[in-house]
């Protein structure tokens, strides 16, 4: 059997251990079939033991027929690739999609309506068995409903259809690209092209492409952060170090990044076997939790068809004990059932949110999970990254220190911010010293892309450092050609500093000039001179303490500082053409010229500050937890608003009163930062006494195995959680949260794969606006459940008289299967278009256990207030047109027995004509076009004011929501139709009927319109009050 | 709107018009089945067929306040006034039960059953306003176009499928004045406020000569201008009756 099934029996579970050493440990998840599984075990253990580490590079080449020179066979290459299939992580694997159609017919509701069919069906059987051909009724509900159920089942299943769609096509957009080596040539190609045995390339910047076997490395460093959650890179060589596949150093993982250096290697692994594919599909293995939309759809369904039910029932037990005979009396129990159950809930319910989903794409939020959309919206806690998320994910020079002064440079994403002054002497200097001390260098062939966007090989720092000279300076590379390169001496840990000498442009000027970056310390410690305003100053104690000042000041703001300065060396010892020795240092490392000190952070993107306060309006938490320093991840915390102004911490309130940490009161601090060490020390009920003592939360240096429990901490507090991560050790917590949001561009697949939603630009802000969306969902399903619910009672109350009252059936189980299943629809779902009402983001997130989607409220307004008055519309309208027709209403009470009788082909009206059956029969067809007339136009009315919850329709205005209007006209071209169809009386009771019949039910409408403003008046006027209890739903 | 509503007059009839045509007794399925040798079997009927006929006595029509005597041959339309209690109440045109002779039930008060010649009685319901035209005389069956009268809108009885044309046998048709038909005289109708005791005109059908032990489908028809059939609506414009006698 393939491995992808044998994966799926395990939950493999990776912790941390003391020695920080990795270890996976594979559980067994279910113990039936003990004996297969026990053999699966052996295999996959078997699996997991790699040896190819320990292979000597011969017997490497032997196994997998390759060269290391020359690389594998292309035409070997293709069959191998047959064989094992494309390199590439198999999605988890699907239920099939025979089960998940089946599924969508097999619901509860849907059973319930198959139940309904049968019974229909067999009522016709025994019609046509006592030869009674006249009428088909029984027949047509039943397909009718057959239809329905297939009809919902099929739009379910596309719609899921199609999302999976959306994720599969994401998935395609970025091909990866491999350097591979076949039949002794380079090649590119795409990453899922590799094969088992490729010899292939991987240098600093590149994602390892599958498991590899190294073979030469040229300081080449990994980062296995998304593997193991430690960020340190490690260095990869072809030794083998440790006996264990995943310590040793010669396997660089599949989907890890290669930080630095070059190397070459086998491929041992490719897809799903590599150790991440295991651990991917074993993650997916896990089941969600159902999101808190589907309990409340469930539980809202629930209600409603045990209510439907219940009415169903008595009215059976009532019309049995009447005397009507069981088959009839079963079809009453059906109608019933029908016009309660709102069986197109869901597909309502998935057509919102996939608009939704659908709206969010388009702001680079992708949803894997429909209901996350929703759960989102009720989300009151975010805990987020802040790298990438939070910030620009890209170092920036953010300050400089020089002339004694600290000037601000421009962090913004796109260069829109304020400049420094650049007219001194010293900026001069220093903007030399960076340009020219700096090993960085743009990857060639961006000419026409944007500074901020160009590719850089170089590190973090050197690339913030030189995109700030290319856009202070201009074209750098060109600069540096002018100052010709005469030794170098690299950034090393002990000398924590950088020199490179330099020719002068001028080539009359023979002096050398040497410059240096570096620890700011350090750098320090090597001068003896200050350039103040281009003048060269001796350094005295007065400069070292206002050097102090703004190192401490910018180190302060989370900030990395570098320190600057420079030489002009002596052209005398140091003529043209000297030749300096960088292991030696044959030149001065002292008495330098300090000429400034530069900072860089990663800088919030623009956009994060205004997410993070519309955040906190809304009533959510934001919570940043990052493997970060806490000193920088305070500052990033304080700049974007997670701190927000005035708030202080424990410490800071220790500092500013000038007393111990112990004795400040711990509640008056509203800030806190813990980090990572603190955590490990914590019993849980102290995070979460911790977590409600103090509002604004970070947590820095942590590992991923503590976002984990930082979430439950806050789901204890009843929290709703969503969780953004990019790594495979963060899926545990993307799994556990609530929602779990994956970056698009930081993300590893096996994040992607746990999480609830994706951010296609890793941008916080993409959040906020999924709260947005989210919350607008829940209250546009509200929306759509009251005007959805409205109409039962208009449904039911027919008949409820008919069956108490006996007059001739007001309206038919077909016409309800007409308004449920037809007119109604598009309305319903015309409302997911609707606008916020205007407040969305100032309100407190949804109390889960509180604020249902269908409340007593909703149900009683809907069916009670509104319901009753479509009832009354009907009712007018019904009784209208039977008296104009010659049947007065107190006539028609009690006339069901004689009107339904069908020997009796002279039943007398008011005026004493005789009717005969069929006569009859068309009348009664036309009482149920009628009434069904009057439930569309109240109807139409309903869903006008449905549109809002608070405010007045005039607020929101009547056209915005173009859908509605349209599905207004619709309803009532689709009314027009089905009355003067020719055909429609025989084959769905519809009959022609005139125009007057269309108005009765119009003040009733206008009625609903106004009585409903009136509420909604109230309801704004008095908030809080009895009235806005009761009636706001 | 459904204050609107005159108590004289329906605003629509158009549900209800054209008229049905129906047969006494109410037959269920429209089956006619007894045994001649068993009164039983066929106490229904006969029941059924008094209890309607008991209207059409001539001591129920004695009152000259309410009733009219009309010319006891068929007639023109009786105009009575606008649809309004105006004038009171309106006049309602006798209709002697004897006129049905063997199937007014005074002379065999088995209707014909006990002897195996069944009578149906028909009438047309009653639509208030209702003139019914008598048909142009093209397109009629030549045995309705032989009695063919002006005021005098014709039935007629015949197998329902031609195969049974034999079957049937000959029908007698007992009417005012042995017209096959209803006269005009009678309508149009001015409603149950208007005329309480309205009595329609009726038409006695006796099957004298039907085939025992088979089922023998018949049909009547109404012929006028103004008068539709439905196939939806079998009762509309005509009937159809299945007799089954049995002879033992």
């Amino acid at each position: 059997s393939s491995p992808q099934d044998q994966y799926e029996l395990y939950a493999v579970e990776m912790e941390k251990q003391d020695d920080g050493a990795m270890d996976v440990k594979i559980k067994k998840k279910k113990t039936t079939k003990a004996a297969k599984k026990k053999e699966k075990l052996e295999n996959m253990k078997k699996e997991m033991d790699v040896d190819d580490h320990q292979l000597s590079v011969e017997d490497l080449e032997l196994k997998y027929q390759t060269s290391v020179s020359k690389g594998l066979n292309s035409t070997w290459a293709g069959e191998i690739l047959l064989r094992d299939g494309p390199n590439e992580l198999k999605p988890p694997k699907g239920t099939p999609e025979y089960v998940k159609f089946a599924r969508q017919l097999a619901g509860g509701l849907q059973c319930l309506m198959w139940v309904a069919a049968a019974i229909c069906l067999i009522a016709f059987g025994i019609q046509c068995g006592q030869g009674d051909l006249t009428s088909a009724d029984n027949l047509y509900l039943a397909i009718a409903l057959i239809a329905v159920v297939v009809v919902t089942g099929c739009f379910g299943y596309y719609q899921e259809f199609k999302s999976t769609n959306i994720i599969a096509s994401f998935k395609n957009l970025v091909p990866q690209q491999a350097t591979v080596i076949r039949d002794g040539d380079k090649f590119q190609i795409n990453a899922n092209q590799l094969v088992v045995g490729d010899l292939v390339e991987i240098k600093g910047g590149d994602r390892v492409p599958a498991d590899i076997r190294i073979i030469t490395s040229q300081g080449c460093k990994v980062d296995n952060s998304s593997l193991t959650g430690e960020s340190e890179p490690q260095t990869r060589a072809p030794e083998c170090t440790h006996e264990s596949p995943l310590e040793t150093r010669n396997i660089a993982f599949f989907s890890t990044m290669c930080l630095e250096g070059t190397a070459t290697g086998i491929i041992v692994n490719t897809g799903d076997r590599t150790i991440i594919g295991r651990i991917a599909s074993l993650a997916s293995g896990v089941e969600n939790e159902k999101t808190p939309i589907a309990i409340e759809i469930e539980h809202f369904v629930d209600i409603i068809a045990g209510l439907a039910i219940f009415f169903g029932g008595t009215f059976f037990v009532v019309a049995m004990v009447i005397g009507y005979p069981f088959l009839k009396a079963m079809v009453f129990f059906m109608a019933i059932v029908v016009a309660y159950v709102p069986i197109r809930l869901w597909a309502v319910f998935q057509v919102c949110l996939s608009l939704t989903a659908k709206r969010l794409a388009r702001k680079n939020c992708v949803v894997k999970n429909l209901e996350a959309v929703e759960t989102l919206g009720s989300t009151s806690v975010i805990c987020s990254d802040k790298t990438g998320t939070l910030t620009q994910n890209r170092m920036t020079v953010s300050h400089l220190w020089f002339d004694n002064q600290i000037h601000t440079a421009d962090t913004t994403e796109d260069q829109s911010g304020q400049s420094f002054d650049q007219s001194s002497e010293t900026w001069r200097a220093l903007c030399k010293i960076v340009s020219l001390c700096n090993r960085a260098f743009f990857k060639s062939g961006q000419d026409n892309v944007p500074v901020p966007k160009r590719i850089v090989i170089g590190d973090a720092s050197e690339t913030a450092l030189l995109k700030f000279s290319e856009i202070t300076l201009g074209n750098v590379m060109e600069y540096r050609e002018r100052y010709k390169k005469a030794c170098e001496i690299p950034f090393n840990s002990t000398n924590k500093f950088q020199v490179t000498i330099h020719e002068l442009e001028d080539p009359r000027d023979p002096r050398y000039l040497l410059v240096m970056k570096g620890a700011p310390e350090r750098i320090l410690e090597r001068c003896a001179t200050i350039m103040i305003k281009g003048q060269e100053l001796p350094l005295d104690e007065q400069w070292k303490e206002a050097f102090q000042t703004a190192y401490m000041d910018l180190g302060g703001l989370g900030e990395r500082v570098l320190g600057f300065c420079h030489l002009y060396l002596d052209p005398v010892q140091f003529p043209r053409g000297f030749s300096f020795d960088s292991e030696e240092m044959n030149f001065p490392t002292s008495g330098l010229c300090f000429a400034g000190l530069i900072s860089m952070i990663d800088p919030p993107r623009a956009t994060v500050p205004d997410a993070v306060m519309k955040c906190r309006t809304a009533g959510i938490r934001v919570i940043m937890v990052t493997g970060d320093h806490p000193i920088t991840a305070k500052a990033i915390a304080a700049s974007v608003g997670i701190i927000s102004e005035g708030s202080e911490t424990v410490e800071d309130i220790a500092s500013r009163m000038r007393i111990p940490v112990e004795q400040v009161n711990k509640w008056e601090a509203r800030a806190c930062v813990v980090n990572g060490g603190q955590l490990k020390d914590m019993e849980s009920e102290d995070l979460v006494e911790i977590l409600k003592m103090h509002p604004e939360m970070v947590f820095a240096r942590t590992s991923p195995q503590q976002k984990l429990i930082i979430v439950e901490s806050c789901q204890k507090l009843g929290a709703i959680v969503a969780v953004t991560g990019d790594g495979v050790n963060d899926s545990p917590a993307l799994k556990k949260a609530d929602i779990g949001v994956a970056m698009g561009i930081a993300g590893s697949d096996a994040a992607k794969n746990a999480a609830d939603m994706i951010l296609l630009d890793d941008n916080f802000a993409s959040i906020v606006t999924g709260v947005e969306q989210g919350r607008l969902i829940f209250d546009n399903l509200k929306k759509s459940i009251a005007y959805t619910l409205t109409k039962n009672i208009p449904e039911l109350t027919p008949y409820l008289i008919y069956i108490t009252v006996s007059v001739p059936l007001p309206l038919g189980c077909i016409t309800i299967l007409f308004i449920e299943l037809c007119t109604d629809i598009f309305p319903s779902v015309s409302l997911a278009y609707e606008k916020a009402e205007s407040d969305i983001m100032h309100l407190k997130p949804r109390n889960p256990r509180r604020d249902r989607l269908g409340d007593v409220a909703l149900a009683v307004y809907s069916y009670f207030q509104i319901g009753a008055i479509q009832s009354f519309a009907g009712f007018t309208d019904y009784f209208t047109a039977m008296a104009q027709e010659g049947w007065f209403p107190l006539l028609c009470v009690g006339l069901r027995a004689q009107w339904e009788n069908d020997h009796l082909q002279d039943v007398q009206d008011s005026y004493g004509q005789e009717w005969t059956f069929g006569q009859r029969l068309y009348q009664e067809y036309t009482c149920y076009t009628v009434f069904f007339i009057s439930i569309e136009m109240c109807q139409i009315l309903d869903v006008l004011i449905r549109k809002t919850r608070r405010l007045s329709v005039f607020q929101q205005g009547f056209f915005r929501n173009k859908i509605l209007v349209i599905a207004i006209v619709f309803q009532l071209c689709l009314g027009c139709f089905l009355c003067y169809c020719p055909g429609m009386p025989n084959i769905f009771n519809f009959m022609p009927i005139r125009f007057q019949w269309w108005l009765v039910p119009l003040p009733f409408g206008i009625l609903i319109f106004v009585y409903d403003e009136i509420r909604k008046l109230g309801v704004r006027r008095h908030p809080g009050s009895w009235w806005d209890k009761e009636l706001y739903y | 709107m459904l204050f609107t509503i005159s108590e004289f007059e329906p605003k629509y009839q158009d549900r209800v018009a054209p008229p049905g045509l129906t047969l006494i007794p109410q037959v269920l399925k429209t089956e006619i089945s007894f045994s001649i040798s068993d009164p039983q079997s066929y106490g229904q009927y006969v029941e059924g067929l008094n209890k309607f006929l008991k209207n059409y006595d001539s001591d129920q029509q004695a009152s000259d306040m309410i009733f009219d005597t009309c010319a006891d041959k068929p007639d023109d339309y009786i105009m009575r006034g606008a649809f309004n209690n105006a004038q009171g109440q309106k006049k309602v045109c006798r209709f002697k039960r004897e006129w049905l002779e063997n199937c007014s039930g005074i002379a065999d008060s088995s209707y014909g059953y006990r002897d195996g010649k069944p009578c149906v009685v028909v009438k047309l319901n009653r639509v208030l306003g209702f003139k019914p035209k008598p048909p142009l005389n093209e397109s009629l069956p030549a045995e309705v176009m032989g009695k063919y009268n002006q005021y005098v809108m014709p039935v007629h009885c015949s197998a329902k499928k031609e195969e049974d044309a034999d079957k049937v046998g000959p029908v007698e048709y007992y009417g005012m004045a042995g017209y096959a038909g209803f006269p005009l005289q009678y309508y149009p109708y001015y409603g149950k406020l208007l005329q309480p005791k309205y009595l329609q005109p009726l038409l006695a059908v006796q099957f004298t000569n039907l085939t025992y032990d088979t089922e023998v489908r018949v049909e009547c028809k109404l012929y006028g201008e103004n008068i539709g059939y439905s196939d939806k609506d079998r009762f509309q414009g005509r009937f159809e009756v299945k007799f089954d006698i049995k002879s033992s």
